[in-house]
């Protein structure tokens, strides 16, 4: 069970003031709050709510519309293999097994640290780098067994 | 503008701008069928069965959200489009589940009604079951998410008439649902239960929760509701001789599709197992069942016998809101003109008086002088000591929408938060009893500032100098200025006010305060007087007008006074319970028991009917013809839809009945005539030509408060619970819903009685005392508690006592002194 980390109000409440003049505040300040916070924390829908005119239930279908918005914390990290044909053929299987047990997370779960989230993509459009890999906004490609350990023992060396 | 003319199935109609297809086909009596569309909703055109084809392009369109446009040429009926419809059907259904057999809304539901229009019987599509829980866990109402077509009506409803906002869709593609904040059950979510969801629903996904399954009403009957002020019209949904459903009337005014928790609960009264089945009488200590011949006699006995002994001043009638105009009036005019007694009056008093009072001094109207059309128009309003959520749903729900969706400014005036606090502008939270103060103040911002509408001041009104003089004393701080400026630049400003400025001490010169703004500003057609119980207006209005004595009787509160004295020996009860209803429970019953003959007509052996010597058992306002008045001044009708249930027998031919028992016959035959004669002597009221100010001389220091009883404690109106607690007794669901006796506390109180949420307060007033639970509150400030009236087991009304104003004889109802401590546990 991931532990939900304390959430900084003060520090939303000052993007729900910056933001909730414009045209259409709603998507735009939540993306901000995900962006700055790794989450929308639940609680601060009432607060964005509040702000913009809308009830907390419009606000939650803005969010629940959005694949990419969540709800619940997120690791720091979250690490995607891609599961696209080109990667599938050359072993991206293998790749988001060993990925999974380096973890030790299931897909669509985050570390109990907050350090990563496993996710699957379907295609990254870099099929020439087959098979691939992303942990945050850096891109690995031509991903072997043994790159995977490597690509997170520096990741962590690096954090 | 000029009409748009269009080819309609082969066709020429025209039709003014901005009209969609959907609605000019209707006009030209094209059937179209439709799921998601509603008369009261804005079309989104989420179902997609009305889709017709333009045969210019080819282009097939939800004609509920296309516009018409010149020389269109529509097709409503053409194969491809019944194909298109056909397939919509097919795949709605390919994921519905296959209940119907079993669904309350079986023979009723509008996808099934279509679907058999349409021919559709089995569906050769792949099944994809939208697998969802039944909720139910809430006593009101049943979702059923697998039969979900996702119309949107439930969300619609929701945000654009109820405004309370508690749902909205949730996710997308097959997880798509409407769902609350959290997706949590309704009952932890905003949800007011109001039932306007379950009465759009096309399907069975939102039902209305009985007992068992009690599948479709045979036929629907128009009635009033007969629960608060508000008298908005419901359909009475009937099978057999039972009342099986209760949804918004058809006839639309005033709710207009909406309803309320306390609406949809009616039914459960009409058939409540504890309902009276036959007159009965006491003997002893018991009550026996007797004939109606037997009871009647034996009343009419009983009053004579006070009567011979003690003279005709000696007995007193009570009669209540809940009775209809026509009740009201009979049993005046058998009060003076069979028992030959002035003592009549009915508990509408004490919520009506003061409005009355005040408004009549003034302006010269007896209740709200606009409707609830005029309220949703308005762009500035103010609320006052009243908590329409809960009094008044109807009328919050206007509000919320004028504010929401029109842009008016609200201005709250109450000392706790509201539900309408979240829409305000500006929430000033005076200290109880000031209202008059605040109000003066606000005047003389506007008398300052140059705001008064002049012309009207000078030609329409008397009195003016005598009140600028009166301003004098005030000195408005910066929130009052901004609430008077708003106001007095509005341009069709409203004032709606309620019970915690009529029913506190000094109601009616808050009341006059309140309507020398309107009157100032020329804003004098938008008073909106909110009344309490169902007839209110109505029990102390028409009927009282039309007097057939000019001798000055008891009032209801004066005469609990004199049976005390010994001077009132009989009395009789028409409706009401005085022992709940009135101040100082305790006292009443006391009262009550002194009394050598007391007779009470009632559905329900009540707290009063308990110490009555003979229980008339008298039909609900479902079984009975009539009317009621509502706030607005609405006449109700009120219609039978089933009847009588046992041997009860509805209030007015009781009435006549026991007068023949008496010997004196009314010379009445039906109710019709009963309302002719109304007609006739009901005085037809006069415009006046000129408003009066009437300036307010003296403050009195509201804090009364003393170091014995130091906490002030207001009435409550609660939704689940207003009123006198008849409903809530009676009503299976309201009960199952209600939380025990709570106390409402602020935060810095609790901590000085070392009390926190949860546990248990003795409350003790000068008369009574009780015991509640704490509530631990930031909406009500330090120094005052409140609860509702209307306790789960019994009433809070033990704690109040009856001190009458002189000039309306109403006691204040809302508020007394109080001490609070901890109740020690043991172990």
């Amino acid at each position: 069970m991931v532990k939900v980390p304390e959430v900084d109000i003060d520090q939303i409440k000052k993007i729900i003031d910056e933001d909730k003049d414009s045209r259409w505040p709603v998507t735009p300040l939540v993306e901000r709050i995900q962006e700055e916070v790794g989450y929308i924390p639940p609680q601060c829908i009432p607060l964005i709510a509040n702000a913009v005119g809308l009830f907390p239930s419009q606000v939650q279908a803005v969010i629940s519309l959005h694949d990419q918005l969540y709800t619940e914390p997120r690791g720091k990290n979250v690490v995607r293999v891609c599961r696209g044909t080109a990667c599938h053929v050359r072993g991206g299987k293998a790749i988001l097994k060993a990925a999974k047990n380096r973890l030790g997370l299931e897909v669509g779960e985050t570390s109990e640290d907050l350090e990563y989230t496993m996710e699957t993509v379907s295609c990254m459009g870099l099929c020439a780098l087959a098979p691939n890999m992303t942990v945050g906004q850096k891109i690995y490609g031509n991903m072997t067994l043994l790159k995977v350990d490597k690509v997170f023992r520096k990741n962590e060396g690096e954090t | 503008m000029q009409p748009i003319n269009i080819t309609l199935d082969g066709r020429k109609v025209s039709g003014s701008p901005g009209m969609t297809v959907l609605e000019l086909a209707r006009e030209a009596g094209v059937d179209i069928p439709t799921l998601c569309d509603d008369q009261y909703l804005a079309p989104i055109g989420a179902c997609r069965i009305c889709i017709v084809e333009n045969e210019q392009d080819g282009v097939m369109m939800a004609s509920c959200v296309m516009p018409i446009a010149p020389d269109m040429v529509i097709n409503t009926q053409s194969q491809r489009v019944l194909d298109h419809r056909k397939t919509i059907v097919k795949l709605m259904l390919s994921s519905h589940p296959d209940s119907c057999l079993v669904c309350n809304k079986g023979n009723c539901c509008k996808l099934r009604q279509i679907a058999s229009d349409m021919g559709i019987g089995l569906i050769e599509y792949q099944r994809i079951s939208q697998v969802s829980p039944i909720e139910d866990v809430n006593p009101f109402i049943e979702r059923d998410l697998s039969k979900c077509i996702l119309c949107a009506k439930c969300i619609r409803a929701d945000q654009e008439l109820v405004v309370v906002g508690a749902i909205d869709y949730f996710k997308r593609g097959f997880d798509a649902k409407p769902a609350t904040f959290g997706d949590v059950p309704l009952e932890q979510s905003e949800c007011t239960f109001c039932g306007t969801c379950v009465a759009m629903c096309p399907t069975g996904a939102i039902m209305d929760k009985g007992r068992s399954y009690h599948g479709t009403a045979n036929y629907e009957v128009e009635s009033t509701c007969a629960y608060c002020g508000c008298g908005c019209s419901i359909s009475l949904g009937v099978k057999g001789n039972r009342v099986i459903a209760v949804t918004p009337g058809k006839n639309g005014d005033p709710n207009r599709g909406t309803l309320c928790v306390r609406g949809i609960c009616a039914s459960d009264v009409i058939h409540s197992a504890d309902r009276l089945m036959q007159p009965i009488i006491r003997q002893e200590e018991d009550f026996t069942a007797v004939s109606w011949q037997d009871a009647l006699a034996a009343a009419a006995e009983g009053l004579k016998q006070v009567k011979e002994k003690h003279g005709t001043d000696a007995l007193a009638v009570i009669s209540s809101s809940k009775c209809t105009n026509e009740e009201n009036y009979l049993l005046q005019r058998f009060a003076r003109g069979v028992l030959g007694t002035n003592n009549i009056d009915s508990s509408a008093r004490l919520v009506n008086a003061v409005n009355r009072t005040a408004l009549a001094s003034t302006v010269g109207i007896a209740g709200a002088n606009n409707d609830l059309g005029g309220l949703a128009q308005s762009d500035v309003i103010v609320v006052i000591g009243a908590d329409p959520d809960a009094s008044a749903p109807i009328v919050a729900y206007a509000i919320k929408r004028a504010v929401k969706y029109n842009g008016a400014k609200l201005i709250l005036i109450d000392p706790r938060e509201t539900g309408l606090s979240a829409f305000a502008d500006i929430h000033i939270r005076p200290y109880h009893g000031t209202d008059s103060v605040l109000l003066g103040a606000m005047a003389k911002v506007i008398v300052d500032d140059g705001l008064v509408d002049g012309r009207s001041v000078s030609k329409k009104t008397n009195n003016y100098d005598a009140l600028k003089a009166s301003l004098g004393k005030y000195t408005p701080d910066s929130a009052a200025t901004e609430a008077a400026r708003m106001y007095a630049k509005a341009t069709r400003g409203s004032v709606v006010w309620g019970t915690g400025l009529t029913q506190s001490a000094g109601g009616v010169d808050s009341v006059r305060s309140l309507i020398n703004l309107a009157i100032l500003t020329g804003q004098t057609s938008g008073l909106y007087a909110l009344e309490k119980e169902c007839n209110d207006r109505g029990a102390f209005g028409k009927s009282w007008e039309a007097d057939v004595s000019s001798k000055q009787g008891l009032s209801a509160l004066e005469v609990i006074g004199q049976i005390e004295k010994g001077s009132i020996k009989g009395l009789m009860v028409v409706g009401e319970n005085p022992v709940l209803a009135f101040p100082d429970s305790n006292r009443v019953k006391k009262a009550l028991l002194s009394l050598d003959f007391l007779v009470v007509q009632d559905m329900f052996l009540s707290e009063t009917g308990q110490m009555a010597d003979i229980v008339l058992a008298s039909s609900s306002f479902a079984e009975k013809e009539g009317a009621y008045t509502n706030f607005e001044g609405r006449i109700g009708t009120l219609n039978a839809a089933i009847d009588p249930i046992g041997g009860s027998l509805p209030d007015w031919q009781i009435i006549l009945k026991l007068a023949e028992a008496i010997g004196s016959p009314m010379p009445f035959d039906s109710l019709r005539q009963v309302s002719d004669e109304i007609k006739a002597l009901a005085p037809t009221p006069k415009r006046p030509t000129k408003f009066d100010f009437y300036p307010i001389t003296s403050i009195t220091s509201p804090d009364d408060t003393s170091k014995e009883y130091p906490y002030k404690l207001l009435m409550l109106s609660d939704l689940y619970t207003l009123g006198n607690g008849a409903e809530i007794a009676y009503s299976y669901r309201l009960q199952k819903h209600a939380s025990e006796a709570f106390i409402e506390i602020a935060g810095d109180d609790a901590e000085k009685l070392g009390a926190s949420g949860g546990e248990q307060l003795n409350v003790t007033s000068p008369v009574g005392e009780l015991v509640a639970t704490v509530k631990v509150s930031n909406s009500v400030p330090s120094g005052t508690v409140y609860m509702p009236m209307a306790l789960p087991s019994g009433s809070a009304n033990i704690l109040l006592d009856i001190t009458l104003d002189e000039e309306t004889k109403t006691p204040r109802v809302k508020t007394c002194n109080v001490s609070l401590k901890k109740v020690a546990v043991n172990g």
